[in-house]
């Protein structure tokens, strides 16, 4: 994975285009292809705060609707918070 | 727990109807928690409908709002279980989850998964327990899956303890009376959903102190099943 690197952001969105044409399409993926595309999206991997240290405070609506916020979320042992992709592709 | 992502209320309330999710899906349409927590994925060009996505990691907050664990794994395709967590941080296992019982001589052990089942892609945690009677010890045993359909794993002991052996006119690290070992498999992704049988083997050898028995070799077996993805 660290054996590919992009210049720009054009080159990995370049990269991710060809991942998805040649799926989308069906067609066998390359294991260049593949790796690539993986490098590109996980380039400059970031894992936000560490152990130990605050995290901010935020407000979000949930799938009702309603306004939740990490504060009121958080049980007696705290709270496991999961930040995914998305739950749409 | 709660999950975070850029979706609309929408699309979550959909998603959660459709995996039954009790949970807060949470809805960061503008990505600002997402930047905030210092994880945006900048990567994406704004062209794409993955620009906004944060880089996938799992956080346990204490309740004063401290990062306690963070998890992460280097790429989507893989994420970590639920059950990986509450087996990591409370030493709890799902009450279905699989485990078998192995004994030789003065040893018995009991190895398990968290879980009975998992996705693709995703982490799934073991344990190890061994029992030894009075006056036995064993050097670090080694546990190995050879399944195929695993793309990594580790398995940790506890530190073990330098014993002298008279009869050896040796010191060697044992582990003596019970002892836990830790670990997980990380699953490949894809893998064809249903049962699947990960096949293992645990190595070890017995010694007292006056005696070493010959190097022993296990197989095991833990069903696991594979829980299909509802998408295409």
């Amino acid at each position: 994975m660290s054996s590919y690197t992009f210049r720009d952001l054009a080159e990995k969105t370049a990269a991710m285009r060809e991942f998805r044409r040649l799926r989308d399409a069906g067609l066998p993926i390359p294991a260049e292809v593949r790796d690539r595309h993986v490098a590109a999206t996980n380039d400059g991997y970031a894992t936000g705060p560490e152990p130990g240290e605050r995290v901010p405070d935020f407000a979000l609506p949930d799938q009702t609707g309603a306004m939740r916020t990490r504060e009121e979320l958080t049980g007696p042992s705290g709270l496991f918070l999961v930040f995914h992709r998305s739950a749409d592709w | 727990m709660a999950a975070i992502s850029y979706d609309s209320r929408e699309i979550l309330a959909e998603f959660a109807q459709k995996y039954s999710i009790g949970y807060p899906l949470l809805s960061d349409r503008a990505s600002e928690v997402i930047r905030g927590f210092g994880i945006l994925n900048q990567n994406m060009a704004p062209e794409l409908r993955s620009y906004g996505v944060p880089h996938p990691v799992e956080y346990l907050i204490s309740p004063e709002g401290v990062v306690v664990r963070k998890y992460f794994v280097p790429n989507y395709q893989h994420r970590v279980t639920a059950s990986t967590v509450a087996f990591e941080e409370f030493g709890e296992t799902a009450g279905d989850a699989p485990a078998v019982t192995l004994a030789s001589g003065a040893l018995r052990a009991q190895i398990g998964l968290a879980s009975p089942s998992a996705f693709a892609g995703q982490q799934v945690s073991f344990f190890a327990r061994f029992r030894l009677e009075p006056g036995w010890h064993i050097a670090p045993p080694s546990i190995v899956f050879d399944s195929p359909e695993l793309l990594r794993q580790e398995v940790t002991f506890p530190e073990p303890e330098i014993m002298s052996f008279p009869v050896l006119n040796e010191s060697l690290p044992v582990h003596s009376g019970s002892f836990e070992g830790r670990g997980s498999l990380l699953l490949r992704f894809p893998l064809p959903d249903g049962g699947l049988i990960l096949r293992g083997s645990l190595s070890f050898q017995l010694c007292s102190e006056t005696v070493c028995e010959p190097p022993q070799t296990l197989p095991f077996e833990l069903p696991l099943t594979l829980e299909p993805f509802l998408k295409t």
